[in-house]
């Protein structure tokens, strides 16, 4: 109940350090910063109020409270404002007939866009009008000493708090950029590292690959086989997949980078010695583009196949079909051997070349954006080291929002402890970029 | 040729025989060499490799690949459910490896010995001596659809082009023709009994049955193609006609010369004989500006080229050569000019309207 008490005494200094509020010390920090409201100030102390959201030891709900908090400020709202005001400019703008074509489609669009912004921000307001209705009902109210009816204001101020809450939500979620590529199918692709213990490196790339195959029937995708090239022991050396269905790539794009092992080796010296190793599996999630995403020029390729000496043809029999394709410009090289027809293996290798060009045009896209979230994709993403996965232990661990899960047997089954965790990531994900975009807007507005 | 013999004598009995029928038609076939303890697939393979490389059997690794695979109910290894690699095979499954292995000892083409094969994607019952599809032809059927697709083809009731092959074989060109353009009609002939059954049987398992039509034809004896008139003006001509040279047929490798039709593949001497009776015969048979798609030798652009040249009264031209994947001319297409000649009065046999003649 207090919470939201807070939020009321923050907006009113005057009432600061009544004995009735039992207020958690950081917002005694920020009802003094409140106080002077110059940006400078405000920005001063914007890395200590980040450093806090930052802290995984806070639960969501006060994690909302500072973004109100935050929401407060006279920066963020003449953003707002600004937005709004644009927006009534275009209202009045596209009632003029004389506005020519181009213009009005473009026009159009960015009224389209701030329409939902817009409903939003009014809605906020009126419910902040209501709240300071309530309040200044509860001011009257606590001098005629009526309880009951103090108590039911109060209810209800919690009520309108909580949605202005979500509202706030909402409305992050519209002015923070959609991820490109997040409804796009995948390539999955697994590669082995090299370590000294025996072959745990490749035993461990094919568990992995493994739970991904679960995790893609666990969600309804559909898992097709574009390559597997096994180890010696039973172990994986590479393999890739494609992953079709509902926004596959917004769920795996976190799980490419490496994935580090610790256990006992089941084969080998060192498992008669009991000594734990230490090995690594990389991961690598390619968006899958459609077919416009991705031009590749036919004389850009050079493919390799089965070359018979002499005519060809009608002159030879071969069972043959592999097929190596080479994209010129940039040296790509994709081999396929799955199918016997030859030209379904040229199929699929160039699905998987367009792929790898498509992931290239991406790369370039992020290299652009200088960011410092922890929950990277792309190429800086791929060496960087995610989790661990400690045998001896029991134990999975992401490094990247320090998460830990028990029972690893559960986990490589690929189904709800999985699940679980990248839900987790996902939402980490989103509050940093909704951090990152408050941070790019208030450099801005001057 | 023993293993070939008994083969060749199951298949031959019984024309429209269906089935995996390997395991019956071969009997007690001596084992090469004794197999002492081998369990699992990927050991098989290495073991097979090596006894195909030391007897000089070509493409060692892919024939033992395949025929493990295919015992194990996949088409390639690599696409074997990986657990399987590594499981022991029963005994019976060892059994299966050891005679078709033994086949392949005897220079069979593994597409024989496994019974199948695939062309554009399609599974195709494959049996001797019926000639076994080229991947080089896969690229045939996709420069057809390429020239096909954009163009709208509304004739009479039906939609879809009106497609004539010259020598089916197994039914490859004219399946997958029908396959991926849902509106086409296909008359599909050859001159061998084998091709005629196989075709029809391929048809029949791939439901395609409806949409073609298979009738026994020499293109080469006079006068025989006058009934395909009735059928109405095609669009299309195809064909992957014999073309080797006849000087280079006795070169050609075991596999070929001891399994396959010979009919299937020489062409004559410069193997051009049922290349020319084809261009002879399409204009009678082509719409005004019909195309003929054929695979050819790669000296035969030129020398194609020539020939129309020396028959103007064929009304056809060289429109362009095609390469394969290995950059060999290989692909021709050749389009009628000018009017039709002996329109037929009615067109596809069955339930449709009378077409106008015109």
């Amino acid at each position: 109940m207090s919470r939201h008490l807070c939020v009321w005494l923050v907006r009113h200094p005057s009432l600061h350090g009544h004995h009735q509020c039992h207020t958690p010390p950081f917002s005694l920090q920020f009802a003094q910063t409140h106080l002077n409201t110059s940006l400078g100030v405000f920005r001063q102390n914007r890395n200590h109020i980040l450093h806090r959201l930052l802290n995984k030891n806070w639960s969501r709900r006060y994690y909302h409270q500072e973004i109100s908090m935050l929401w407060k400020h006279k920066a963020l709202q003449k953003y707002m404002q600004d937005l709004n005001k644009e927006y009534q400019t275009l209202d009045r703008c596209l009632q003029h007939i004389s506005v020519n074509q181009g213009d009005q489609r473009s026009l159009n669009r960015r009224h389209a866009e701030l329409a939902p912004l817009v409903t939003i921000y009014e809605e906020i307001q009126e419910a902040e009008q209501a709240i300071e209705e309530l309040e200044s009902m509860c001011k009257s109210l606590n001098k005629q000493d009526e309880k009951q009816l103090q108590e039911l204001a109060l209810e209800e101020r919690q009520t309108i708090a909580q949605k202005i809450n979500m509202l706030y939500s909402e409305l992050f979620q519209s002015l923070v950029p959609k991820e490109k590529y997040d409804k796009n199918d995948v390539i999955l692709e697994v590669t082995s590292g090299r370590t000294t213990g025996g072959d745990i490196c490749q035993q461990f790339t094919r568990e992995i690959f493994d739970m991904y195959q679960n995790y893609s029937s666990y969600k309804h995708w559909k898992f097709e086989l574009l390559n597997y090239t096994p180890a010696d022991y039973g172990g994986l050396h590479h393999a890739a997949a494609r992953i079709s269905g509902d926004s596959v790539y917004k769920h795996l794009k976190y799980e490419g980078g490496i994935h580090r092992v610790q256990r006992i080796p089941e084969v080998g010296l060192s498992s008669r010695m009991q000594r734990i190793h230490t090995g690594t599996m990389s991961v690598i999630v390619l968006p899958q583009p459609d077919e416009v995403d991705v031009r590749v020029d036919p004389k850009d390729l050079r493919i390799d196949t089965f070359r018979a000496k002499g005519a060809g043809g009608q002159h030879v029999n071969t069972t043959d079909s592999a097929v190596r394709l080479v994209h010129v410009p940039t040296g790509l090289v994709v081999e396929c051997q799955q199918e016997r027809s030859q030209i379904k293996n040229k199929e699929i290798a160039l699905r998987v070349l367009r792929a790898r060009l498509y992931q290239q045009t991406i790369e370039k896209d992020k290299c652009q954006q200088q960011s410092v979230r922890k929950l990277q994709v792309g190429t800086r993403a791929q060496s960087e080291r995610i989790r661990t996965y400690n045998f001896t232990q029991d134990r999975v661990t992401d490094h990247r929002i320090a998460y830990e899960v028990r029972d690893i047997k559960e986990f490589l089954c690929g189904e709800k402890c999985l699940d679980q965790l990248i839900q987790r990531l996902l939402q980490s994900a989103d509050e940093e970029a909704i951090i990152e975009f408050l941070d790019e807007n208030l450099k801005s507005a001057k | 040729m023993e293993c070939w013999g008994r083969m060749l004598r199951a298949f031959l009995s019984g024309p429209g025989r269906r089935g995996a029928t390997w395991g019956s038609a071969y009997s007690s076939w001596q084992p090469h060499r004794p197999v002492p303890g081998l369990l699992n697939a990927t050991e098989l393979v290495s073991h097979w490799t090596a006894i195909f490389e030391k007897e000089g059997i070509p493409e060692a690794q892919e024939s033992s690949e395949y025929i493990v695979a295919h015992v194990l109910g996949a088409k390639t290894f690599q696409s074997l459910r990986p657990v399987l690699w590594t499981q022991p095979l029963t005994p019976w499954q060892l059994q299966c490896i050891q005679e078709l292995s033994s086949c392949r000892l005897q220079r069979m083409p593994v597409q024989y010995i496994l019974g199948e094969w695939d062309f554009q994607g399609l599974s195709l019952k494959m049996a001797p001596p019926v000639f076994i599809p080229r991947p080089e032809t896969e690229e045939l059927v996709e420069w057809v659809l390429e020239e096909v697709a954009p163009r709208p083809h509304a004739v009479g009731a039906q939609g879809g082009p009106l497609i004539l092959e010259v020598g089916c074989g197994s039914g490859a060109i004219s399946l997958s023709l029908l396959n991926q353009l849902p509106q086409s009609r296909v008359i599909a002939v050859d001159k061998g009994e084998a091709s005629i059954c196989l075709t029809r049987e391929n048809a029949q398992r791939l439901r395609l049955q409806d949409r073609i039509w298979i009738v026994p034809l020499d293109v080469t004896s006079e006068g025989s193609w006058a009934h395909l008139l009735s059928w109405g003006p095609m669009d299309l001509v195809v064909s992957n006609p014999p073309y080797v040279f006849h000087q280079d047929m006795e070169q050609l490798a075991p596999e070929i010369l001891s399994y396959e039709d010979p009919a299937a593949l020489d062409g004559g001497e410069k193997g051009m004989d049922i290349i020319t009776h084809i261009l002879a015969l399409a204009p009678r048979l082509l719409k005004d500006s019909g195309s003929i798609f054929l695979e050819v030798d790669p000296r035969h652009p030129e020398l194609v080229g020539g020939w129309l040249q020396s028959r103007p009264d064929l009304s056809l031209h060289l429109v362009a050569v095609r390469k394969d994947f290995c950059g060999r001319p290989r692909f021709l297409h050749i389009r009628r000019s000018g009017p039709q000649r002996g329109c037929p009065v009615h067109a596809w046999p069955g339930p449709q309207p009378a077409r106008v003649p015109g």
